[in-house]
Protein backbone atom coordinates (compact mmCIF):
# COMPACT_ATOMS: atom_id res chain seq x y z
CA UNK A 1 0.00 0.00 0.00
CA UNK A 2 1.39 3.43 -0.45
CA UNK A 3 -0.71 6.85 -0.69
CA UNK A 4 1.02 9.87 -2.17
CA UNK A 5 0.68 13.29 -1.07
CA UNK A 6 0.79 16.10 -3.58
CA UNK A 7 0.29 19.32 -3.05
CA UNK A 8 -1.65 19.08 0.20
CA UNK A 9 -3.51 22.63 1.60
CA UNK A 10 -5.54 23.79 4.06
CA UNK A 11 -6.72 26.29 5.76
CA UNK A 12 -8.59 27.96 8.66
CA UNK A 13 -9.83 31.58 8.24
CA UNK A 14 -6.97 32.60 6.92
CA UNK A 15 -4.19 30.34 8.67
CA UNK A 16 -2.47 27.99 6.66
CA UNK A 17 -2.18 24.36 8.64
CA UNK A 18 -0.95 22.36 5.55
CA UNK A 19 0.85 24.66 2.70
CA UNK A 20 1.17 23.11 -0.57
CA UNK A 21 2.39 19.45 1.16
CA UNK A 22 3.58 16.38 -1.09
CA UNK A 23 5.17 13.28 0.71
CA UNK A 24 4.91 9.59 -0.01
CA UNK A 25 3.79 7.20 2.54
CA UNK A 26 5.17 3.39 1.66
CA UNK A 27 3.76 -0.18 3.12
CA UNK A 28 6.65 -1.83 5.28
CA UNK A 29 7.84 1.04 6.79
CA UNK A 30 6.82 2.85 9.91
CA UNK A 31 6.88 6.65 8.96
CA UNK A 32 7.44 9.12 11.20
CA UNK A 33 5.76 12.69 11.49
CA UNK A 34 7.84 14.73 13.68
CA UNK A 35 7.90 19.05 14.15
CA UNK A 36 6.75 21.63 17.36
CA UNK A 37 2.73 22.10 17.90
CA UNK A 38 0.89 23.60 14.92
CA UNK A 39 3.26 22.36 12.57
CA UNK A 40 0.45 20.50 10.61
CA UNK A 41 1.16 16.42 12.29
CA UNK A 42 -2.70 16.08 13.13
CA UNK A 43 -3.90 18.37 10.56
CA UNK A 44 -2.44 16.09 8.41
CA UNK A 45 -3.83 13.06 9.96
CA UNK A 46 -7.53 14.74 10.17
CA UNK A 47 -7.06 15.42 6.08
CA UNK A 48 -6.39 11.68 5.81
CA UNK A 49 -9.00 10.42 7.34
CA UNK A 50 -11.54 12.94 6.34
CA UNK A 51 -11.88 14.52 9.46
CA UNK A 52 -11.65 18.24 7.91
CA UNK A 53 -12.36 19.41 3.89
CA UNK A 54 -9.43 19.15 1.45
CA UNK A 55 -8.87 22.76 0.64
CA UNK A 56 -6.53 22.20 -2.35
CA UNK A 57 -4.18 18.98 -3.59
CA UNK A 58 -4.69 15.28 -4.50
CA UNK A 59 -4.29 12.06 -2.35
CA UNK A 60 -3.14 9.30 -4.54
CA UNK A 61 -3.78 5.69 -3.04
CA UNK A 62 -1.99 3.07 -4.75
CA UNK A 63 -1.13 4.97 -7.60
CA UNK A 64 -4.21 3.89 -8.92
CA UNK A 65 -7.22 5.87 -6.94
CA UNK A 66 -6.90 10.01 -6.92
CA UNK A 67 -9.10 11.36 -4.23
CA UNK A 68 -9.59 15.27 -3.95
CA UNK A 69 -12.21 14.22 -1.22
CA UNK A 70 -12.28 11.98 1.65
CA UNK A 71 -15.30 10.82 2.98
CA UNK A 72 -14.56 9.60 6.90
CA UNK A 73 -17.00 6.47 5.90
CA UNK A 74 -15.01 5.83 2.98
CA UNK A 75 -12.05 5.89 4.32
CA UNK A 76 -12.48 1.92 5.74
CA UNK A 77 -12.88 0.70 2.42
CA UNK A 78 -9.92 2.69 1.09
CA UNK A 79 -8.02 0.64 3.95
CA UNK A 80 -7.25 3.34 5.98
CA UNK A 81 -7.63 3.63 9.29
CA UNK A 82 -6.47 5.95 12.63
CA UNK A 83 -6.24 6.54 16.49
CA UNK A 84 -6.80 10.47 18.22
CA UNK A 85 -4.49 12.15 19.99
CA UNK A 86 -7.51 12.66 22.82
CA UNK A 87 -8.73 9.02 23.16
CA UNK A 88 -11.93 8.53 21.41
CA UNK A 89 -14.01 5.31 22.35
CA UNK A 90 -17.70 4.21 22.46
CA UNK A 91 -17.66 5.00 25.56
CA UNK A 92 -21.65 2.88 26.67
CA UNK A 93 -20.30 -0.39 25.22
CA UNK A 94 -17.87 -3.04 26.92
CA UNK A 95 -14.71 -3.29 25.72
CA UNK A 96 -15.40 -6.62 23.98
CA UNK A 97 -18.10 -4.42 21.82
CA UNK A 98 -16.00 -1.82 20.99
CA UNK A 99 -13.78 -4.22 18.90
CA UNK A 100 -16.58 -6.36 18.07
CA UNK A 101 -18.67 -3.17 15.87
CA UNK A 102 -15.47 -2.47 13.93
CA UNK A 103 -16.02 -5.73 12.37
CA UNK A 104 -19.54 -5.57 11.48
CA UNK A 105 -21.60 -6.18 8.05
CA UNK A 106 -22.88 -3.20 6.89
CA UNK A 107 -25.90 -4.62 5.30
CA UNK A 108 -28.90 -3.24 7.02
CA UNK A 109 -30.84 -6.76 6.86
CA UNK A 110 -27.85 -8.97 8.03
CA UNK A 111 -27.08 -6.10 10.71
CA UNK A 112 -30.98 -5.86 11.75
CA UNK A 113 -31.08 -9.81 12.47
CA UNK A 114 -27.70 -11.31 12.55
CA UNK A 115 -25.28 -11.52 15.46
CA UNK A 116 -21.86 -11.92 15.47
CA UNK A 117 -20.35 -14.66 13.59
CA UNK A 118 -17.47 -17.31 15.25
CA UNK A 119 -14.79 -15.57 13.05
CA UNK A 120 -15.58 -12.30 14.53
CA UNK A 121 -15.73 -13.87 18.47
CA UNK A 122 -12.47 -15.19 17.49
CA UNK A 123 -10.94 -12.05 15.65
CA UNK A 124 -12.06 -9.85 18.91
CA UNK A 125 -10.60 -12.32 21.69
CA UNK A 126 -6.75 -12.44 19.19
CA UNK A 127 -7.04 -8.43 19.76
CA UNK A 128 -7.87 -8.46 23.11
CA UNK A 129 -5.84 -11.07 24.19
CA UNK A 130 -2.66 -8.74 22.28
CA UNK A 131 -4.04 -5.74 24.01
CA UNK A 132 -3.65 -7.58 27.27
CA UNK A 133 -7.69 -6.36 27.48
CA UNK A 134 -9.02 -10.20 27.70
CA UNK A 135 -10.04 -9.84 30.97
CA UNK A 136 -11.67 -7.11 30.72
CA UNK A 137 -13.91 -7.84 27.76
CA UNK A 138 -17.26 -7.34 29.70
CA UNK A 139 -16.50 -4.21 31.51
CA UNK A 140 -17.84 -0.73 30.31
CA UNK A 141 -14.79 0.95 28.49
CA UNK A 142 -15.61 3.75 30.37
CA UNK A 143 -14.44 1.98 33.35
CA UNK A 144 -11.00 1.17 31.53
CA UNK A 145 -7.66 3.70 33.15
CA UNK A 146 -5.99 6.02 30.71
CA UNK A 147 -3.77 3.42 29.38
CA UNK A 148 -6.00 0.69 28.78
CA UNK A 149 -7.93 2.97 26.61
CA UNK A 150 -5.40 3.84 24.69
CA UNK A 151 -4.66 0.05 24.25
CA UNK A 152 -8.16 -0.62 23.67
CA UNK A 153 -8.02 2.24 20.56
CA UNK A 154 -5.23 1.43 19.16
CA UNK A 155 -6.88 -2.08 19.16
CA UNK A 156 -10.08 -1.04 17.73
CA UNK A 157 -7.94 -0.03 14.60
CA UNK A 158 -5.83 -3.18 14.22
CA UNK A 159 -8.99 -5.15 14.39
CA UNK A 160 -10.05 -3.01 11.04
CA UNK A 161 -7.39 -4.95 10.00
CA UNK A 162 -6.41 -1.55 7.67
CA UNK A 163 -3.36 -1.28 5.18
CA UNK A 164 -2.35 2.32 6.45
CA UNK A 165 -2.82 3.09 10.07
CA UNK A 166 -2.65 6.48 11.14
CA UNK A 167 -1.42 6.60 14.99
CA UNK A 168 -1.54 10.10 16.22
CA UNK A 169 0.71 9.93 19.57
CA UNK A 170 -0.05 5.97 20.90
CA UNK A 171 3.00 6.30 23.35
CA UNK A 172 1.30 9.52 25.33
CA UNK A 173 0.88 8.67 28.94
CA UNK A 174 1.76 4.96 28.97
CA UNK A 175 3.47 2.89 31.27
CA UNK A 176 6.96 0.83 29.54
CA UNK A 177 4.82 -2.45 30.13
CA UNK A 178 1.89 -0.98 27.77
CA UNK A 179 4.42 0.90 25.52
CA UNK A 180 5.78 -2.24 24.71
CA UNK A 181 2.78 -3.61 23.27
CA UNK A 182 2.17 -0.66 21.49
CA UNK A 183 5.95 -0.82 19.97
CA UNK A 184 5.30 -4.22 19.09
CA UNK A 185 2.32 -4.14 17.46
CA UNK A 186 3.50 -1.29 15.36
CA UNK A 187 6.69 -3.48 14.54
CA UNK A 188 3.96 -6.51 13.52
CA UNK A 189 2.00 -4.19 11.19
CA UNK A 190 5.30 -3.38 9.64
CA UNK A 191 6.24 -6.71 9.59
CA UNK A 192 2.70 -6.89 7.70
CA UNK A 193 3.43 -4.72 4.92
CA UNK A 194 1.29 -2.21 6.07
CA UNK A 195 1.60 1.63 5.99
CA UNK A 196 2.27 2.46 9.30
CA UNK A 197 2.68 6.31 10.28
CA UNK A 198 3.42 7.76 13.81
CA UNK A 199 3.37 11.17 14.91
CA UNK A 200 5.07 11.33 18.43
CA UNK A 201 7.39 14.23 20.55
CA UNK A 202 9.70 11.34 22.07
CA UNK A 203 12.53 11.39 19.53
CA UNK A 204 14.40 8.31 20.76
CA UNK A 205 10.94 6.31 19.95
CA UNK A 206 11.22 8.38 16.18
CA UNK A 207 15.04 6.92 16.51
CA UNK A 208 14.63 3.63 17.40
CA UNK A 209 11.17 2.45 15.80
CA UNK A 210 10.75 4.77 12.69
CA UNK A 211 12.35 4.07 9.20
CA UNK A 212 11.90 7.27 7.55
CA UNK A 213 10.94 9.97 9.18
CA UNK A 214 9.22 13.52 7.67
CA UNK A 215 9.45 17.00 9.63
CA UNK A 216 6.72 19.06 9.36
CA UNK A 217 7.09 22.95 10.53
CA UNK A 218 4.35 25.55 9.59
CA UNK A 219 2.67 23.26 7.68
CA UNK A 220 5.45 22.88 5.03
CA UNK A 221 7.94 19.83 4.94
CA UNK A 222 11.16 21.16 6.83
CA UNK A 223 13.27 17.80 6.08
CA UNK A 224 12.82 14.03 5.65
CA UNK A 225 14.70 11.10 5.57
CA UNK A 226 16.29 8.51 7.67
CA UNK A 227 15.58 9.20 11.50
CA UNK A 228 19.22 9.61 12.34
CA UNK A 229 20.11 12.28 9.82
CA UNK A 230 16.95 13.96 9.98
CA UNK A 231 16.99 14.66 13.39
CA UNK A 232 20.43 16.02 13.62
CA UNK A 233 19.43 18.72 10.31
CA UNK A 234 20.07 22.16 11.61
CA UNK A 235 17.31 23.28 10.67
CA UNK A 236 15.47 20.59 12.21
CA UNK A 237 17.08 21.46 15.75
CA UNK A 238 16.44 25.22 15.01
CA UNK A 239 12.06 24.63 14.42
CA UNK A 240 12.53 22.40 17.88
CA UNK A 241 14.31 24.31 20.08
CA UNK A 242 14.06 28.07 18.31
CA UNK A 243 17.35 29.70 16.88
CA UNK B 1 -63.46 -0.04 43.23
CA UNK B 2 -60.21 1.07 45.74
CA UNK B 3 -59.20 4.49 44.67
CA UNK B 4 -55.45 3.57 45.26
CA UNK B 5 -55.53 0.60 43.12
CA UNK B 6 -57.12 2.58 40.05
CA UNK B 7 -53.94 5.15 40.69
CA UNK B 8 -52.17 2.60 40.22
CA UNK B 9 -53.27 1.44 37.09
CA UNK B 10 -53.74 4.87 36.13
CA UNK B 11 -50.54 6.11 36.37
CA UNK B 12 -49.44 2.10 34.66
CA UNK B 13 -51.92 3.52 31.37
CA UNK B 14 -50.50 7.32 31.27
CA UNK B 15 -46.83 5.89 31.56
CA UNK B 16 -47.58 3.60 28.62
CA UNK B 17 -48.26 6.55 26.79
CA UNK B 18 -45.88 8.13 27.33
CA UNK B 19 -43.02 5.32 27.19
CA UNK B 20 -44.92 5.21 23.49
CA UNK B 21 -43.76 8.54 22.57
CA UNK B 22 -40.44 8.61 24.58
CA UNK B 23 -38.62 5.57 23.26
CA UNK B 24 -38.81 7.00 19.26
CA UNK B 25 -37.82 10.08 20.99
CA UNK B 26 -35.23 9.28 22.64
CA UNK B 27 -33.87 7.02 20.04
CA UNK B 28 -33.91 9.67 17.39
CA UNK B 29 -32.13 12.02 20.17
CA UNK B 30 -29.49 9.25 20.89
CA UNK B 31 -28.09 9.21 17.86
CA UNK B 32 -28.48 12.49 16.83
CA UNK B 33 -28.36 15.09 19.62
CA UNK B 34 -31.37 17.28 19.50
CA UNK B 35 -34.96 17.62 20.03
CA UNK B 36 -36.87 16.51 17.35
CA UNK B 37 -40.25 18.66 17.56
CA UNK B 38 -41.78 17.19 14.88
CA UNK B 39 -41.59 13.44 16.14
CA UNK B 40 -45.15 14.61 17.59
CA UNK B 41 -46.89 14.92 14.13
CA UNK B 42 -45.98 11.40 13.13
CA UNK B 43 -47.72 10.54 15.99
CA UNK B 44 -51.06 12.57 14.60
CA UNK B 45 -49.68 10.53 10.77
CA UNK B 46 -50.03 7.44 11.95
CA UNK B 47 -53.71 7.83 13.64
CA UNK B 48 -54.85 10.02 10.28
CA UNK B 49 -53.74 7.26 8.13
CA UNK B 50 -55.72 4.68 9.89
CA UNK B 51 -58.43 7.12 9.96
CA UNK B 52 -58.22 7.71 6.44
CA UNK B 53 -58.15 3.50 5.10
CA UNK B 54 -60.23 2.01 7.92
CA UNK B 55 -62.58 4.38 8.57
CA UNK B 56 -62.84 6.52 5.67
CA UNK B 57 -62.02 3.78 2.98
CA UNK B 58 -63.09 0.74 4.55
CA UNK B 59 -60.24 -0.58 4.66
CA UNK B 60 -59.38 -4.05 6.87
CA UNK B 61 -58.01 -2.91 10.45
CA UNK B 62 -54.83 -4.63 10.55
CA UNK B 63 -53.53 -3.41 7.14
CA UNK B 64 -54.98 0.47 7.75
CA UNK B 65 -52.88 0.22 11.34
CA UNK B 66 -49.83 -1.23 8.99
CA UNK B 67 -50.34 1.19 6.62
CA UNK B 68 -50.27 4.01 9.35
CA UNK B 69 -47.18 2.35 11.14
CA UNK B 70 -45.60 2.39 7.78
CA UNK B 71 -46.52 6.15 6.78
CA UNK B 72 -44.99 7.53 10.14
CA UNK B 73 -42.41 6.07 9.55
CA UNK B 74 -41.60 6.88 6.18
CA UNK B 75 -42.77 10.38 6.53
CA UNK B 76 -40.16 10.64 9.90
CA UNK B 77 -37.49 9.35 7.19
CA UNK B 78 -38.19 11.76 4.71
CA UNK B 79 -38.21 14.39 7.07
CA UNK B 80 -34.55 13.25 8.21
CA UNK B 81 -33.29 12.90 4.19
CA UNK B 82 -34.86 16.42 3.35
CA UNK B 83 -34.42 18.50 6.06
CA UNK B 84 -31.63 17.20 8.72
CA UNK B 85 -29.55 16.02 6.98
CA UNK B 86 -28.70 18.76 4.85
CA UNK B 87 -28.52 20.42 8.08
CA UNK B 88 -26.24 17.92 9.37
CA UNK B 89 -23.51 18.35 6.59
CA UNK B 90 -24.09 21.77 7.38
CA UNK B 91 -22.86 21.44 10.92
CA UNK B 92 -26.23 23.10 12.02
CA UNK B 93 -25.95 23.47 15.50
CA UNK B 94 -28.60 21.72 17.81
CA UNK B 95 -30.35 25.16 18.00
CA UNK B 96 -31.09 25.27 14.25
CA UNK B 97 -32.27 21.23 14.20
CA UNK B 98 -34.54 22.50 16.41
CA UNK B 99 -35.95 25.04 14.63
CA UNK B 100 -36.00 23.67 11.80
CA UNK B 101 -38.25 20.62 13.32
CA UNK B 102 -40.78 23.01 14.70
CA UNK B 103 -41.14 24.51 11.32
CA UNK B 104 -41.62 21.13 10.22
CA UNK B 105 -43.83 20.02 12.53
CA UNK B 106 -46.09 22.95 11.95
CA UNK B 107 -46.27 22.60 8.62
CA UNK B 108 -47.28 19.02 8.48
CA UNK B 109 -49.42 19.23 11.27
CA UNK B 110 -51.36 22.46 8.87
CA UNK B 111 -51.59 19.73 5.93
CA UNK B 112 -53.51 17.55 8.25
CA UNK B 113 -55.34 19.87 9.00
CA UNK B 114 -56.03 20.66 5.92
CA UNK B 115 -56.98 17.29 4.69
CA UNK B 116 -59.09 16.03 7.32
CA UNK B 117 -60.38 19.79 9.04
CA UNK B 118 -59.27 20.57 12.72
CA UNK B 119 -62.44 18.69 13.98
CA UNK B 120 -62.01 16.10 16.87
CA UNK B 121 -62.03 12.98 15.14
CA UNK B 122 -63.21 9.23 16.86
CA UNK B 123 -61.51 5.85 15.35
CA UNK B 124 -64.07 2.94 14.65
CA UNK B 125 -64.63 1.21 18.10
CA UNK B 126 -63.28 -1.98 16.80
CA UNK B 127 -61.43 -2.81 20.26
CA UNK B 128 -64.99 -2.22 22.23
CA UNK B 129 -62.93 0.23 24.15
CA UNK B 130 -66.09 0.40 26.64
CA UNK B 131 -65.27 -2.87 28.34
CA UNK B 132 -63.19 -3.23 31.04
CA UNK B 133 -61.77 -5.74 33.01
CA UNK B 134 -61.36 -6.13 36.52
CA UNK B 135 -57.74 -5.78 38.34
CA UNK B 136 -58.09 -6.67 42.44
CA UNK B 137 -60.12 -3.50 43.09
CA UNK B 138 -60.00 -1.58 39.58
CA UNK B 139 -60.70 -1.57 36.16
CA UNK B 140 -58.95 -1.53 32.79
CA UNK B 141 -60.38 -1.34 29.45
CA UNK B 142 -59.27 -3.00 26.29
CA UNK B 143 -57.11 -0.58 24.41
CA UNK B 144 -55.37 0.13 28.02
CA UNK B 145 -54.40 -3.33 27.71
CA UNK B 146 -53.35 -3.61 24.34
CA UNK B 147 -51.37 -0.42 24.51
CA UNK B 148 -49.57 -1.47 27.56
CA UNK B 149 -48.77 -4.66 26.12
CA UNK B 150 -47.79 -2.94 22.96
CA UNK B 151 -45.05 -0.91 24.84
CA UNK B 152 -43.73 -3.90 26.99
CA UNK B 153 -43.20 -5.52 23.39
CA UNK B 154 -41.83 -2.39 22.21
CA UNK B 155 -39.22 -2.23 24.75
CA UNK B 156 -38.06 -5.36 24.62
CA UNK B 157 -37.55 -5.19 21.21
CA UNK B 158 -35.48 -2.27 21.06
CA UNK B 159 -33.61 -3.76 23.95
CA UNK B 160 -32.83 -6.41 21.60
CA UNK B 161 -32.13 -4.33 18.83
CA UNK B 162 -29.64 -2.03 20.65
CA UNK B 163 -27.86 -4.77 22.47
CA UNK B 164 -27.90 -8.27 20.10
CA UNK B 165 -27.95 -7.15 16.71
CA UNK B 166 -25.09 -5.56 14.78
CA UNK B 167 -27.37 -2.41 13.22
CA UNK B 168 -27.87 -1.54 17.03
CA UNK B 169 -24.44 -1.78 18.18
CA UNK B 170 -23.98 0.70 14.73
CA UNK B 171 -26.72 2.90 16.65
CA UNK B 172 -24.73 3.18 20.00
CA UNK B 173 -21.67 3.99 18.22
CA UNK B 174 -23.21 6.45 16.31
CA UNK B 175 -24.69 7.73 19.79
CA UNK B 176 -21.36 8.02 21.62
CA UNK B 177 -19.37 9.53 18.69
CA UNK B 178 -20.41 9.81 15.27
CA UNK B 179 -17.30 10.65 13.72
CA UNK B 180 -15.26 7.73 15.02
CA UNK B 181 -18.19 5.64 14.25
CA UNK B 182 -17.89 7.11 10.11
CA UNK B 183 -14.30 6.07 10.21
CA UNK B 184 -14.67 2.81 11.60
CA UNK B 185 -16.93 2.21 8.25
CA UNK B 186 -20.59 2.90 9.26
CA UNK B 187 -22.48 4.99 6.66
CA UNK B 188 -24.04 7.29 9.72
CA UNK B 189 -26.32 8.97 7.82
CA UNK B 190 -27.58 5.60 6.14
CA UNK B 191 -27.96 4.62 10.01
CA UNK B 192 -29.83 7.67 10.84
CA UNK B 193 -32.11 7.49 8.76
CA UNK B 194 -33.17 4.09 9.46
CA UNK B 195 -33.08 5.75 13.10
CA UNK B 196 -35.40 7.97 12.44
CA UNK B 197 -38.07 5.73 9.74
CA UNK B 198 -37.67 3.32 13.84
CA UNK B 199 -38.53 6.27 15.96
CA UNK B 200 -41.16 7.67 14.10
CA UNK B 201 -43.32 4.55 12.70
CA UNK B 202 -43.10 3.83 17.02
CA UNK B 203 -44.84 7.78 17.58
CA UNK B 204 -47.11 6.30 14.36
CA UNK B 205 -48.19 2.83 16.51
CA UNK B 206 -48.46 5.22 19.55
CA UNK B 207 -50.87 8.03 17.55
CA UNK B 208 -53.11 4.62 15.92
CA UNK B 209 -53.40 3.36 19.67
CA UNK B 210 -54.13 6.97 21.51
CA UNK B 211 -56.24 7.60 18.62
CA UNK B 212 -58.72 4.40 19.12
CA UNK B 213 -58.43 5.14 22.82
CA UNK B 214 -59.25 9.00 22.84
CA UNK B 215 -59.67 10.14 19.26
CA UNK B 216 -57.35 12.54 17.39
CA UNK B 217 -57.16 15.70 16.15
CA UNK B 218 -54.14 17.64 14.03
CA UNK B 219 -52.86 18.99 16.69
CA UNK B 220 -52.63 15.82 19.07
CA UNK B 221 -49.43 15.74 18.57
CA UNK B 222 -47.93 18.51 20.37
CA UNK B 223 -49.44 17.25 23.57
CA UNK B 224 -47.96 13.90 23.19
CA UNK B 225 -44.33 15.10 22.27
CA UNK B 226 -44.33 17.33 25.43
CA UNK B 227 -45.30 14.71 27.62
CA UNK B 228 -42.74 12.60 25.92
CA UNK B 229 -40.08 15.52 26.25
CA UNK B 230 -40.69 15.42 29.84
CA UNK B 231 -40.99 11.90 30.31
CA UNK B 232 -37.26 11.82 28.40
CA UNK B 233 -35.63 14.11 30.39
CA UNK B 234 -37.01 12.99 34.05
CA UNK B 235 -35.72 9.47 32.53
CA UNK B 236 -32.62 10.40 30.98
CA UNK B 237 -32.79 11.96 27.49
CA UNK B 238 -30.93 9.71 24.87
CA UNK B 239 -31.74 6.24 27.24
CA UNK B 240 -34.09 3.96 26.35
CA UNK B 241 -34.94 2.57 29.74
CA UNK B 242 -35.24 5.87 30.64
CA UNK B 243 -37.93 5.92 28.55
CA UNK B 244 -39.94 3.61 30.27
CA UNK B 245 -38.33 4.62 33.92
CA UNK B 246 -39.25 8.65 33.08
CA UNK B 247 -43.10 7.73 31.60
CA UNK B 248 -44.16 5.71 34.37
CA UNK B 249 -42.76 8.23 36.98
CA UNK B 250 -44.82 11.04 35.25
CA UNK B 251 -47.62 8.75 35.04
CA UNK B 252 -47.20 7.91 38.71
CA UNK B 253 -46.89 11.39 39.81
CA UNK B 254 -49.36 12.85 37.42
CA UNK B 255 -52.42 10.50 38.73
CA UNK B 256 -51.43 10.22 42.20
CA UNK B 257 -50.81 14.25 42.00
CA UNK B 258 -54.44 14.40 41.27
CA UNK B 259 -55.58 12.42 43.90
CA UNK B 260 -56.80 15.13 46.24
CA UNK B 261 -57.47 17.96 44.01
CA UNK B 262 -58.98 18.94 40.43
CA UNK B 263 -57.86 16.93 37.27
CA UNK B 264 -56.76 20.20 35.46
CA UNK B 265 -53.83 20.21 37.90
CA UNK B 266 -52.14 17.56 35.81
CA UNK B 267 -50.38 19.29 33.31
CA UNK B 268 -49.15 21.79 35.71
CA UNK B 269 -47.60 18.75 37.92
CA UNK B 270 -45.99 17.48 34.81
CA UNK B 271 -43.72 20.44 34.30
CA UNK B 272 -43.41 20.86 38.03
CA UNK B 273 -41.36 17.40 37.90
CA UNK B 274 -39.83 18.46 34.81
CA UNK B 275 -38.72 21.84 36.48
CA UNK B 276 -37.43 19.77 39.80
CA UNK B 277 -35.80 17.35 37.57
CA UNK B 278 -33.89 20.28 35.52
CA UNK B 279 -32.92 21.93 38.92
CA UNK B 280 -32.04 18.97 41.01
CA UNK B 281 -30.98 16.37 38.55
CA UNK B 282 -31.10 17.21 34.85
CA UNK B 283 -29.02 13.97 34.12
CA UNK B 284 -32.45 12.16 34.59
CA UNK B 285 -33.14 9.05 36.83
CA UNK B 286 -31.08 6.79 34.59
CA UNK B 287 -28.47 9.54 32.75
CA UNK B 288 -27.48 9.01 29.28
Amino acid sequence: MKIEIRNLTKRFDGVTAVNNLSLTLEGGKITGIVGPNGSGKTTLVNLLSGFLPIDGGTVILDDAIAVKKIRPHKIKSYGITRTFQDIRLFEQMSVMDNILVVLTERNLWCALFECHNPGHLQKAEEVLRMIDLWDKRDEPASSLSYGQRKLLEIGRAVSMEARVYLFDEPFAGLFPGMAGIVESILKQLRNQGCAVVLIEHDMDLIRGLTDYVFVLDSGVLLAEGRPHEVLRDRKVVEAYIGN
Amino acid sequence: MDILTQLVINGIIAGAIYTLIALGFNLIYGATKFFNIAHGVFAAIGGYTVFFFFKLSGAALVPSILAGVLLAGIAGMLSDKLVFLPLRRKRGSSVIMLVASLGLFTALQAVIAIMFSNRFQTLTDIFNIQKTYQIFSGVITRIHIVIIITVVSLTIGLFLMLNRTKFGKAVKAISDDDEVARIIGIDTDRVIGYVFFIGSAIAGLGGILIGFDTGIMPTMGMGLLLKGVIASIVGGVGNIYGSVCGGLLLGFVENFGVWKISGEWKDAIAFGLLIIFLLFRPQGVLGK
